[in-house]
C-alpha cells in the first residue's frame, strides 16, 4: 500500500521529520517500509516563466521565436510550436540542463537557425495529465523563477508499505490509520476524522434487508442527487489520488476511493435509476448465477457468494466490486451510497473464486470496523457536497444490522509486561501509549484493564500478549537490551539418528567422491509402473505443484537417477548422495510411515564391468562395507535375496544384496533396472544404489560393542592362498571356506585378486587371499602354517576346484 | 688361507674405488662384511684351521677386515658427501608440476548452514529434535493458533494428501513449527530446541521461489523468559554463522503463533551503503520470531501462566544463498553437479 506524506500531515504534523525519518519510524514501530517515491522530483528544473516576446519564426509557419524572463538575470530565447503562446502567457519552462520524465535532457539547440535555449512543457511533457494540446497556461499571477512543482504544490513523497506486514491491522488500510500510528510514536496530537455531516431529516422510500445477517454486519445506503451529473474531481483530490497510484475516474468515484484511501472503509455508488425496487438485499447468491462486474468480466456465482440484489437481479458481488447494470456514468444523476461491513472470510474466498481481487476486498477480507461504515458514508457526502453545490444529499441514510463490536476488557499485568518485553517502562507510560493508540486504560496499580477501541478489536487485538505487543512497539523495540539465557547446564538429549546420518555423510563425502544432493519428495505418477507399482501403493497429493508429479516417493532411488539426466552430459561418471525420506502409508494406519534413508547413487559407463569388484554393485559394497565398519557393525550381505523387488521395484534381478546385521535389514544394493534407467532419459550409462535405512543403522550400532584387544605380543605369519575354482562358488563361499581353514589362528583375511581367463579350465575362476594367522601365547612354526595350506588346499577340493599356489 | 684372504682384501679394495653410488657401495660392503659375504664366510672357515695357523691367520684375518671396514666407511662418507652436493646442485625439476589428482566430494550448501548451526546451538545447550514431514492439519496449523479459514490452509498455499471422507487431513508441513509443540509434548518445559528440516508450499518455482525448502525453528520456553533472551540467541546464533557480531534490529512483525511478533533485521553484511543485496536500505531481513502465543503453549500441554518462551524460524535455504551468494534457489534441488562441486566439505 501506497501513503502520502501530504496527506498524512492533513491529521498529524510531521512537517519538521524526513520521508527517511517517517519510513524508518513506521518500519520499527508498525509496518515495514519498502520503498519511499519523491513525487514531483522528475520535473523538479521546471520554472515558472514570463513569455516577454513572441514572433513568428522567420523560417517556418508553425514556429514562434519567444523571449522569456524565468527569474535569472538574463531572458532565454526558446523557439516553440505551440499555437497558444503569446507575449505575456505564464508558463511552465524548462530550460537548458534541465531533465524531463524520461531521461530527456534540454539542450541549447538551432531550429531552422534560430536558438533555443530551453522548452516551454504542455501537461503531457511534465507527466501532469495526457493532455498534449499546447503549452501549459499559468494563471497570470504565478510568481516567475518558482520552482513549478512548488507553485503548484506538486510535491509529495509516497511511502510504499509491505502489504504483507499489514495483513492482521484492519486499522492500517487508510491514511488515518497511519497517522494515528504517527501520532501515538511522536507523542504528537491526532486531529479527529473529518466526518461532521448534518443529514436531512427526511426519511427515505427505500428498505433493506440483510438475509444472512452472519454475512453482512451492518449496511448504510444513502442516497445522492448529482446535478449536472459526475465531473471531473479536483485538483487537489486528483493529485493525492495519483500519488498512491489510484486512477482517476470521475468525482462521484474519486471520492468514494479518497475516502476508502484515507479511513480504509471502501463504499460504493449505485446509478439509483437502474436499480429497480425500493429493497436492497444481502443474500447469497443462487447456484450460477450470472454476474457482470463493472470491469465487464462476467462470472458465474457459486452458493457461497453473497450479492446485494435490488428486486430483480443483483448489483453487486458484495464487497468485491459493483455490477455494470447499475454502473455510475456520465448520464447518472442521482446515486444510491453503499456503506457496508462484510464478513472477511466470505469476501476473500469470494474474490478468489472468481479471480477478482479488488481494493475493496483486499480491505474487507482484513476484517474492518462496522463502525467505520457510517464514518465512510459521511465523509463522502461531506466531500462532495464540499465540492459541489450542484449536489445534494436528498434524506437521511437507512440501516440495517449492529455495527458495535464486542470487546470485552483484557487485564494486563504491567510488572510482566516489562518482564517479557525487557523494556523498563513505567505504567503510567504504558498507558499513555495505549491511550494514544485509542485503548481505554483503568488502572489499579500494576493491574491494567485495556479495552482495544473498535478498529482493533475485530481481529487483531484478542488477549493481553497482544496489548503487550502495542506496549513495546510504541516504546519502541531498540530500547531491548539483548539479555543471556541462564538455565542448568545439562547435556541436551539428542536424535540419534542425526549424528549417525551425519556422520556417514561426510564419510561418504570425504572418503567416497560423493556428491551431496537434495532431491525433490513428490515423483512423477509415470514412474509408479516402471518400479511395478500403481500410483495407489503410494501417498497421493490432493493439489500437486505439478499435475503429472502427484506421488510421494517410497524412496530416493527414482529421484536420483533423474538428477542422473541432468548431469550425464557434462560427466560420464559420478556419485551422488542424500539422507532424506521415504514416505509410505501405515497399513495399520495412525501416522505415515517415514523412513529415514541415506542413499548413495553412482553411475558410469554402461562399458564397465558388469560384475566384480570394478562394477558399480562392486564399488557400492566397498562403501557400504565401509560405512559399516566405521559404525563396528559386522554386516552380511545375502545375494539376489528372495521379496527385495517387492520393496525396491527398481532393483535388477540379478544384480542386488540385501544388507543385513542380526536378521534386520539395513538396507540393500542393486544396479538399477536398465529400462527405468533409460526411461529416466538416462542413455549410455548405467546406475546403481545404495540405500541404507538409519534407524536400522542405529538399532544395530547399539546392539554392537567395540572392544579393545591388546597389541599381539608373537608375530602374525602372511601366507597368501590362490584358489581355482567353478564359477558357481562366489567369493561369499571362497571366503568362509578360507577362513574355517585358518580356525582361530585367523588375524585377517583380505581379497587381493579375481581372475579368469588363460591358465585357468574352462568354467573356472580364481580367487586370491592375503591371510594373516597370528596365536595369542606362541610364535607360529612352519608347520603349522604348512598345515594351513593343506586344509585350504582341500577345502579347495571340496567345492570343486583345486589351490593354484 | 693366507693367499685368498689377501686377495680378498685386493678384490675388496678395488670395488670400492670403483663404487659410483652409495646404494652400490652398500652392496658390496654386503657381498664382502655381509652376513653371507665372502670375507665372512673366509672368518667362519677359521676353526677348521690347525691350531697352530688360527692366531696368525686369525690376525691377519680381523687386520684385514678392519682394514676393508675402514675403507668402506671412508668410501661411504665420500659418496654420500658427492651424492648431497649433485642433490642440492640439481637442476631440471618441474616442481610447478601438479601433484596425483585427488577426487573430493562435496557438501550441500544448506546442509553445511544447517550442521554448523546445529553444532552452534547444541553448545548453547539446544536439543536437536524432528518431526514428519507429512503433518496433521491439527499440528501444522491448529495447535500454531492459525484460525480456520487462515488463507495459508488452502490449496494455493500448502500442499495437501487426498484423504477419505472422515480422515484427518494431512499437508505437507508448511514450516517446522509444528516442532515446537512435538517438542513440548515430548520434553515439557523448561526447554530450548531447535528442529532443521525440510518444508514444502504450494508454489510456482522461479529464481526465489521453490515448494521444497529447508527452515529451522528454534524455541526456548522457560519461566519469565521474555524478548531480551530472544535477541540474544539470536545475536549469538549470527555471530556463530557470519563470524562476527553484526548490528541488528527488531522490527514488528506477525505471525499467529507469537505475540508480539518480530522481524529480525541484521546490517548487511555485504556492504556499507546499500547494496543488491539489501536492497540499498543496509539492512537485510534474517529471521521472523517473537513470544510463543499462549494458545500455542496450551496446545502443547503447558501452562501460560507458569512458562513464557520464544520462538523463531531461519530459512536455511535463505541463508545459504546468502552466505554463499547464490542467485537462484532453484539450483537447490536440482542435482547439477557443476553446482553441487563448488561446496567443499
Amino acid at each position: 500500500m501506497k501513503i502520502s506524506l501530504n496527506w498524512i500531515g492533513d491529521f498529524v504534523d510531521i512537517n519538521d521529520k524526513s520521508a527517511t525519518e517517517i519510513s524508518d519510524l513506521l518500519s520499527i514501530h508498525t509496518a515495514e517500509v519498502e520503498g519511499i517515491e519523491y513525487i514531483g522530483d522528475n520535473i523538479s528544473g521546471v520554472v515558472v516563466a514570463e513569455v516577454l516576446s513572441c514572433e513568428r519564426h522567420p523560417d517556418a509557419d508553425k514556429l514562434s521565436v519567444t523571449t522569456l524572463n524565468y527569474g535569472a538575470d538574463e531572458t532565454v530565447q526558446v523557439v516553440c510550436g505551440a499555437s497558444n503562446v503569446r507575449a505575456g502567457l505564464k508558463v511552465a519552462l524548462a530550460p537548458v540542463g534541465c531533465v524531463l520524465p524520461g531521461d530527456f535532457e534540454i539542450k541549447t539547440a538551432k531550429l531552422r537557425g534560430q536558438l533555443s535555449q530551453g522548452m516551454i512543457c504542455s501537461d503531457s511533457e511534465i507527466e501532469l495529465s495526457d493532455d498534449s494540446d499546447g503549452i501549459k497556461e499559468l494563471p497570470a499571477d504565478a510568481p516567475v523563477g518558482v520552482r513549478l512543482i512548488d507553485y503548484l504544490k506538486l510535491s509529495d513523497t509516497v511511502l510504499e508499505l509491505d502489504n504483507k506486514s499489514l495483513t492482521h491491522r484492519p486499522d492500517l488500510w487508510g491514511h488515518y490509520g497511519f497517522a494515528r500510528e504517527l501520532a501515538a510514536i511522536l507523542k504528537r496530537p491526532l486531529k479527529a476524522y473529518p466526518s461532521e455531516f448534518s443529514w436531512p431529516d427526511n426519511s427515505s422510500e427505500y428498505s433493506l434487508e440483510l438475509d444472512g445477517q452472519q454475512f453482512s454486519h451492518c449496511y448504510q445506503l444513502a442516497e445522492l442527487s448529482i446535478g449536472k451529473g459526475p465531473q471531473s474531481s479536483p485538483g487537489w483530490m486528483q493529485k493525492r489520488l495519483l500519488a498512491v497510484g489510484q486512477r482517476i475516474v470521475s468525482d462521484v468515484v474519486d471520492v468514494s476511493n479518497y475516502v476508502m484511501l484515507e479511513l480504509g472503509q471502501p463504499t460504493h455508488a449505485f446509478d439509483k435509476s437502474k436499480v429497480s425496487g425500493k429493497q436492497l438485499s444481502v443474500r447469497p447468491a443462487n447456484e450460477k448465477e450470472c454476474f457482470v462486474a463493472l470491469d465487464e468480466s462476467s462470472c458465474e456465482l457459486v452458493a457461497s457468494d453473497f450479492v446485494i440484489a435490488d428486486s430483480a437481479k443483483a448489483i453487486a458481488l458484495a464487497g468485491v466490486i459493483g455490477g455494470a447494470n447499475s454502473e455510475v456514468c456520465s448520464e447518472t444523476t442521482s446515486i444510491l451510497l453503499e456503506s457496508a461491513s462484510f464478513d472477511a472470510t466470505a469476501v476473500r474466498r469470494s474474490a478468489l473464486q472468481h479471480n477478482l481481487r479488488s481494493e475493496a476486498s483486499s480491505r474487507f477480507e482484513k476484517s474492518l470496523d462496522p463502525g467505520y461504515t457510517a464514518l465512510a458514508s459521511q465523509r463522502v457526502c461531506q466531500l462532495l457536497c464540499e465540492m459541489r453545490d450542484d449536489i445534494v444529499v436528498d434524506c437521511a441514510p437507512v440501516f440495517a444490522g449492529n455495527s458495535a463490536v464486542p470487546s470485552d476488557s483484557l487485564l494486563l499485568n504491567a510488572a510482566q509486561a516489562r518482564t517479557l518485553l525487557g523494556i523498563d517502562i513505567s505504567t503510567d507510560e504504558i498507558i499513555d501509549n495505549l491511550t494514544s493508540l485509542g485503548f481505554k486504560v483503568e488502572a489499579s496499580g500494576d493491574e491494567l484493564s485495556v479495552a482495544a477501541p473498535s478498529y482493533r478489536a475485530t481481529k487483531d487485538i484478542q488477549s493481553a500478549v497482544d496489548i503487550v505487543e502495542e506496549v513495546g512497539r510504541i516504546a519502541g523495540y531498540d530500547k531491548i537490551v539483548p539479555q543471556p539465557l541462564s538455565a542448568p547446564i545439562e547435556v541436551p538429549q539428542q536424535l540419534p539418528y542425526r549424528k549417525l546420518a551425519s556422520k556417514l555423510l561426510m564419510r561418504l563425502v570425504n572418503n567416497h567422491q560423493a556428491h551431496e544432493t537434495q532431491s525433490y519428495s513428490f515423483i512423477a505418477d509415470d514412474w509408479a509402473e516402471l518400479v511395478g507399482l500403481t500410483c495407489y501403493d503410494f501417498i497421493q497429493i490432493a493439489n500437486p505443484v505439478n499435475d503429472a508429479v502427484s506421488l510421494l516417493r517410497q524412496n530416493p532411488a527414482l529421484s536420483l537417477l533423474s538428477q542422473v539426466a541432468v548431469n550425464q552430459r557434462e560427466f560420464a561418471d559420478g556419485r551422488l548422495c542424500e539422507f532424506t525420506k521415504g514416505y509410505k502409508n501405515n497399513p495399520n494406519g495412525g501416522e505415515a510411515i517415514e523412513s529415514r534413508l541415506l542413499a548413495m547413487l553412482v553411475w558410469g559407463s554402461s562399458d564397465l564391468p558388469k560384475s566384480g569388484q570394478q562394477s558399480l554393485v562392486g564399488q557400492l559394497r566397498a562403501v557400504a562395507d565401509d560405512l559399516c565398519s566405521l559404525l563396528n557393525i559386522n554386516s552380511q550381505y545375502h545375494v539376489n535375496p528372495e521379496g527385495l523387488l517387492e520393496n525396491y521395484g527398481f532393483a535388477h534381478p540379478k544384480q542386488s544384496v540385501e544388507i543385513s546385521f542380526a536378521r534386520q535389514s539395513l538396507g540393500m544394493i542393486s544396479r538399477i533396472h536398465p529400462t527405468i534407467v533409460s526411461a529416466l532419459g538416462v542413455d549410455s550409462s548405467d546406475a546403481a544404489i545404495l540405500l541404507l535405512d538409519v534407524d536400522a543403522l542405529v538399532d544395530a550400532e547399539a546392539k554392537t560393542k567395540f572392544k579393545f584387544s591388546a597389541p599381539p605380543s608373537f608375530p602374525a605369519v602372511k601366507v597368501d592362498v590362490a584358489l581355482a575354482l567353478p564359477v558357481a562358488v562366489d567369493y561369499a563361499a571362497a571366503h568362509k571356506a578360507v577362513s574355517a581353514a585358518a580356525g582361530n589362528l585367523l588375524d585377517s583375511i583380505e581379497l587381493f585378486d579375481v581372475y579368469s581367463g588363460p591358465g585357468l579350465e574352462e568354467g573356472q575362476h580364481s580367487m586370491a587371499f592375503t591371510i594373516q594367522l597370528r596365536s595369542s601365547d606362541r610364535t607360529l612354526s612352519d608347520s603349522e602354517e604348512q598345515k594351513f595350506i593343506k586344509k585350504v588346499s582341500k577345502a579347495a577340493e571340496q567345492l570343486g576346484g583345486n589351490l593354484r599356489s | 688361507m693366507r693367499e685368498r684372504l689377501e686377495a680378498l682384501c685386493g678384490e675388496g679394495l678395488a670395488a670400492i674405488a670403483a663404487a659410483e653410488s652409495s646404494t652400490q657401495l652398500a652392496e658390496i660392503e654386503s657381498s664382502f662384511l655381509g652376513r653371507t659375504g665372502a670375507l665372512t664366510a673366509q672368518l667362519k672357515g677359521l676353526g677348521k684351521l690347525e691350531a697352530a695357523e688360527r692366531p696368525a691367520i686369525g690376525k691377519l684375518a680381523n687386520e684385514i677386515k678392519q682394514k676393508l671396514q675402514q675403507a668402506f666407511d671412508a668410501a661411504g662418507e665420500t659418496l654420500q658427501q658427492q651424492e648431497l652436493a649433485a642433490d642440492l646442485a640439481s637442476v631440471g625439476v618441474d616442481c610447478s608440476l601438479p601433484g596425483p589428482t585427488v577426487e573430493l566430494g562435496s557438501v550441500h550448501p544448506v546442509m553445511a548452514i544447517a550442521r554448523e548451526l546445529e553444532d552452534i546451538f547444541q553448545s548453547m545447550g539446544f536439543v536437536i529434535w524432528d518431526g514428519p514431514e507429512l503433518e496433521s492439519e491439527v499440528n501444522n496449523f491448529d495447535a500454531l493458533n492459525i484460525p480456520g479459514d487462515h488463507p495459508a490452509r488452502e490449496s494455493h498455499d500448502t500442499i495437501w494428501m487426498k484423504s477419505a471422507d472422515g480422515e484427518e487431513r494431512r499437508c505437507l508441513r508448511t514450516h517446522t513449527s509444528p516442532v515446537q509443540v512435538r517438542a513440548l509434548r515430548e520434553f515439557g518445559a523448561p526447554l530450548r530446541v531447535i528442529a532443521p528440516g525440510r518444508v514444502f508450499r504450494q508454489e510456482a518455482q522461479d529464481s526465489t521461489h521453490e515448494h521444497t525448502f529447508h527452515q529451522m525453528e528454534g524455541l526456548v520456553v522457560g519461566k519469565n523468559i521474555g524478548v531480551p533472551h530472544m535477541l540474544h540467541v539470536m545475536n549469538s546464533m549470527l555471530e556463530g554463522v557470519f563470524k562476527r557480531k553484526l548490528e541488528t534490529r527488531l522490527r514488528p512483525g506477525f505471525f499467529p503463533f507469537v505475540e508480539p511478533g518480530f522481524e529480525l533485521d541484521a546490517r548487511c553484511p555485504f556492504c556499507k551503503d546499500g547494496c543488491k543485496v539489501c536492497k540499498g536500505s543496509t539492512w537485510i531481513e534474517l529471521m521472523p520470531g517473537g513470544l510463543v502465543h499462549p494458545n500455542v503453549l496450551t496446545a502443547a500441554g503447558v501452562d501460560p501462566n507458569e512458562y513464557s518462551g520464544f520462538a523463531f524460524g531461519l530459512g536455511l535455504s535463505r541463508m545459504a544463498m546468502l552466505r554463499y551468494g547464490i542467485h537462484d534457489i532453484r539450483y537447490m534441488c536440482s542435482g547439477d553437479l557443476r553446482f553441487l562441486k563448488q561446496f567443499q566439505a
